[in-house]
């Protein structure tokens, strides 16, 4: 049971003895607390660390950005809107004028996709398409992503969550859900703050209280389970260590652990603010996080509204990837781009971009990626896929290959075989490394 | 008197292109209009089917936010950050100048046609002799972000009847007010009723301060945009429009109007200061006057395109509206 939840390549097995020890072996005093997770702030002990699991961190558009304004610009068209197209770093490459930032990084780390086509419109079945690779079926519980990367990266003794969603705005909010594969999977699931709530030690207790209690747990749990081998012991102690960490966690989410320079990197706002403790957490070994930015429903004003979040976008974006690199955890560390759907072609009454699922744009970074490609192809005015279309499938089974999952490996539900990628579903071969 | 109550609409022409900006050729029924086409085209509205014609250069290369007509020189700005100059006999291209660094939202001339001012999201206003298209002055004190830390606009500019005084307002809500021949800051206003950011829901803005407009005597200033919006994914919140005594720094009238919503992108002083026409929209456009002694609303009209821009003649007897896909002129009779 406890080998079930790796990626499965031996190169990337978390063996948490060797964790701790190549810890203990460089004089870190590793506390029941998780407090020794910031000595992740040595590069060397990331890079050790990133050598071992793969990340993700989901970078959720939630309301739909559209494509004109960042990834698939038209300008001159008449949908194209006012903004113009700059070269990338990759020649013949260009995006929207929106995204400086990342026009200069996408040789180094990023592959945008031009051509979902994923169909659905509306808000609540686009999220749930998107989120779960698939159009949801009665009597199916379908896992998110979150959480099915959570299962398939994560480790069974993980001390830190599996899954970490962010969502602050409360326009569009859902927490997520791990669906069949049962409540371990479900996000921890922040909003209002950033900490999250309930896994402070209670002020009654005394930290040496706290300590010994748990050494006396141990050791009672020990003594019991050294006479009685049995999974359901096992799991019982397991349970155990695993809130432990949770409540020792805190620190993850507090930026104020940051020197000012890395915080300065990632600006003032808030979805900087998040993204830092998206890399916080990923570096402490959380498998998978998502950082929802909302809300970019640009029914009304789209140019003003995208001038507005895709400068957030872009900084942030670029931030994390220069972050990440410079700690060597992006080979390891897959950074998605993605919303429900994209915005329409058609510029209404108000300049705002309606919904638009027929031809869209995500990107995909670091972890698995050939970076500075792009795959598939609009035409002139945004309107259709005329190259390389894919639906929702075809991007979870991109996403599973890059990070060198079995992307047709079948969870039993019941004597019913699930696919992780849905029937059918094939990765985009063009952009992975 | 034009009496607001007669206000009708006359003529309609509709137009593939999304009209942000306009301007008249005096003692004329031409116009010249600014397009999303990044397009520049004159108009004869005396015709039954008035035919474009376009003025010729190398042009813009993004939305034509704004237009003055000088004697003969036509100016225009942009969102690509370029102040053109041209021949409006010709029709062609003179000068071009890369003026801003960011979107140009708003131009306006001096009444003595010797200088236009230009506003942008790199948050400057600037002066320019029209003459030389040299700049004479960048005016500079607007905040480069907002308190959220985001990108801020620079959306409006006045210049008072006399060309003493120059107005700037922007996305939070901030009002400056210039000496035009000293450059100083003389005066400022806060306007945070027309800055839209919602914390909670969705964690963006749209509003902000979207039209100035100085009083025909010079006193009083008013300022358009766009109340608290329930759902920002919209224009859903209502006109907004504040006039102020600005040396006093008094707020005179703080005017919301629900029925016809959205942004204020233009406001129109009666010759008589007895009344003022704001024009602007959500995915509607609206032409709404207010009494300016009580401050009640006089009346309303409404049409189907957004309103981008609008000119009065000098009698206010009728009002040249650009607006979404479509160009209208309304009357005013007398009473």
């Amino acid at each position: 049971m406890t080998d079930s939840h790796f990626c499965g390549s031996p190169e990337h097995r978390i063996s948490r003895r060797g964790w701790l020890g190549t810890t203990a072996a460089a004089g870190t005093a590793l506390a029941a607390d998780m407090t020794f997770l910031d000595v992740l702030q040595s590069p060397a002990l990331a890079s050790e660390l990133q050598t071992r699991q793969k990340r993700v961190i989901l970078l959720w558009l939630a309301g739909g950005a559209s494509q004109f304004e960042t990834w698939d610009p038209k300008p001159g068209r008449p949908t194209g809107g006012p903004f113009a197209k700059i070269q990338t770093s990759v020649p013949g490459i260009e995006i929207s004028e929106l995204m400086p930032k990342m026009s200069t990084r996408l040789h180094q780390h990023t592959s945008l996709i031009r051509s979902l086509n994923t169909r659905i419109a509306d808000h609540g079945t686009a999220y749930n398409l998107m989120l779960t690779g698939r159009v949801g079926e009665p009597g199916v519980d379908f896992p998110d992503m979150g959480a099915v990367l959570a299962h398939e990266l994560g480790q069974i003794d993980s001390e830190v969550p599996d899954y970490v969603s962010m969502y602050t705005s409360t326009e569009g909010r859902r927490k997520g859900k791990a669906g069949f594969l049962g409540a371990r999977y479900n996000p921890m699931f922040l909003t209002d703050q950033m900490t999250p709530e309930n896994i402070g030690k209670l002020d009654s207790i005394s930290s040496v209280d706290h300590r010994d209690r748990a050494a006396l747990r141990q050791l009672l749990a020990k003594r019991f389970s050294s006479d009685r081998p049995s999974p359901s012991v096992a799991s019982h102690n397991t349970a155990y260590e695993r809130v432990r960490g949770l409540m020792a966690s805190e620190k993850l989410f507090d930026i104020d652990q940051e020197p000012r320079s890395v915080r300065n990197a990632y600006g003032p706002t808030q979805f900087g603010e998040q993204c830092l403790i998206a890399r916080r957490l990923v570096e402490a070994g959380v498998p998978f996080v998502k950082v929802a930015r909302a809300w970019w429903d640009s029914h009304g004003q789209n140019f003003e509204t995208h001038l507005e979040l895709c400068a957030d976008l872009d900084h942030c974006m670029s931030a994390l990837l220069d972050d990440l690199q410079q700690r060597g955890m992006l080979e390891d560390t897959l950074v998605i781009t993605l919303g429900e759907f994209g915005r329409t072609p058609n510029i209404n009454g108000s300049l705002g971009r309606d919904h638009f699922a027929r031809a869209w744009s995500c990107s995909l970074s670091g972890c698995g990626i050939k970076p500075g490609t792009v795959y598939g192809k609009t035409d002139e005015d945004g309107n259709t896929v005329v190259d390389g279309e894919i639906g929702a499938g075809d991007l979870f089974a991109t996403i599973f290959k890059a990070l060198g999952i079995d992307y047709h490996k079948e969870y039993m539900l019941g004597s019913r075989p699930i696919p992780i990628a849905d029937f059918g579903a094939k990765p985009v071969e063009e952009i992975l490394a | 008197m034009p009496d607001p109550k007669q206000l009708k609409r006359t003529h309609a022409w509709r137009t593939p292109n999304i009209l942000f900006s306009l301007t008249r050729v005096p003692d004329s029924e031409r116009v010249i209009v600014g397009s999303s086409d990044f397009q520049i085209n004159e108009l004869d509205l005396a015709v039954e089917k008035p035919e474009p014609i376009p003025f010729v250069g190398s042009g813009h290369t993004s939305y034509v936010t704004g237009l003055a007509l000088l004697g003969d020189t036509l100016v225009s700005a942009a969102y690509d950050g370029q102040l053109l100059f041209w021949s409006r006999e010709t029709r062609e291209q003179q000068k071009a100048v890369a003026a801003h660094q960011k979107w140009i939202r708003q131009l306006v001339a001096s009444p003595d046609g010797q200088r236009v001012y230009t506003v942008a999201d790199d948050m400057l206003c600037k002066a320019w002799n029209v003459g030389s298209g040299e700049a004479i002055a960048t005016f500079t004190g607007h905040e480069l972000l907002t308190p959220q830390g985001y990108p801020s606009m620079l959306y409006a500019v006045a210049v008072s009847a006399d060309g003493k005084h120059l107005a700037t307002g922007d996305r939070v809500g901030h009002v400056a007010i210039w000496d035009t021949e000293s450059f100083e800051q003389i005066a400022e206003l806060e306007t945070p009723g027309m800055y839209t950011w919602d914390p909670k829901q969705r964690r963006h803005s749209t509003g902000g301060i979207r039209s100035l407009a100085f009083s025909p005597d010079g006193k009083q200033l008013a300022v358009g945009g766009v109340g608290r919006i329930g759902n920002i994914d919209h224009l859903d919140g209502p006109a907004r429009l504040e006039i102020f005594d600005w040396q006093a720094g008094q707020r005179l009238h703080e005017l919301e109007n629900s029925k016809r919503k959205g942004l204020i992108e233009k406001i129109i002083w009666s010759p008589a200061a007895d009344w003022i026409l704001t024009m602007g929209g959500d995915h509607k456009g609206f032409l709404t006057f207010f009494d300016l002694q009580s401050g009640e609303l006089l009346h309303q009209d409404g049409n189907d395109g957004h309103i981008h821009d609008g000119v009065a003649d000098d009698a206010c007897e009728n009002i040249y509206v650009a607006a979404h896909q479509r160009l209208e002129r309304w009357t005013i009779a007398n009473s």
